[in-house]
């Protein structure tokens, strides 16, 4: 499996009165992660609605393994693959750079609306193209 | 994956009673039986109170089953109205692809 890394620093307005990175911006390294696979594939969230499709999150999980300090740097992998159904998966993990720890790992699955709001059950045309690209990419050993 | 003999396909009754037990199998409704599954009930919300994902997975076994497709919402909206509506639904569109 294939994974795309992108590194970024802790930063003070992210740890929490206890000296730890507040879960939630977990979330946001995440988007961070899939900004940087999505963007190799031309399928960053304007260019989706270019196509007439939005992907809204309908799942999110999470686990936290090990804590974040403010100024610790991390690297944030993200690779996807591709469900039998007409959705998205993304996996990610989180780890501290210096030493590789696994400080959280999560997935999202998102599902495609054209962007009058209706939910396609089939992925078709220029869209899954693009989606199969990313998939075989993140696929490859 | 069952398939669907014609016989099946070609007998209402049967068809629908075939669903149930695809829809319950497919989405493993563990608390369910085929016989709770009303064959006139919506299948999403107030009915079976089955949700987006759940049409998606459903939409994945009726065209490896039936090789009948459901293309968006809008055909799923038909499609998914009831048991008897989905069975109508594949009596009419069964072998269009072939």
């Amino acid at each position: 499996m294939q994974w795309v890394e992108t590194e970024t620093t802790v930063r003070f307005n992210e740890v929490d009165e206890w000296g730890m990175a507040w879960y939630g911006h977990y979330m946001a390294w995440f988007e961070v992660g899939r900004m940087a696979l999505l963007g190799r594939f031309d399928l960053m969230p304007k260019q989706i609605v270019e196509l007439g499709y939005v992907a809204p999150v309908i799942h999110l999980e999470c686990d936290f393994k090990h804590p974040a300090a403010c100024g610790d740097k991390i690297i944030i992998r993200t690779t996807a693959i591709k469900p039998e159904t007409a959705s998205l998966i993304f996996k990610f993990q989180i780890r501290l750079k210096e030493s590789a720890t696994l400080l959280a790992q999560g997935e999202t699955t998102q599902v495609l609306l054209t962007t009058d709001k209706k939910m396609i059950y089939r992925l078709s045309g220029e869209l899954e193209k693009r989606i199969n690209r990313l998939i075989d990419f993140c696929r490859k050993d | 994956m069952v398939q669907a003999s014609k016989e099946i396909i070609n007998n209402t009754t049967a068809l629908c009673d075939f669903l149930k037990t695809m829809i319950i199998d497919t989405l493993k409704l563990e608390e369910i039986a085929a016989d709770d599954i009303e064959t006139d009930a919506p299948l999403f919300k107030e009915g079976l109170g089955l949700d987006s994902i759940d049409a998606l997975e459903l939409v994945v076994a009726i065209e490896n089953i039936f090789g009948v497709i459901i293309e968006d919402e809008d055909v799923g909206k038909k499609a998914f109205a009831s048991v008897d509506a989905l069975a109508k639904f594949i009596q009419e569109n069964y072998g269009e692809g072939e």
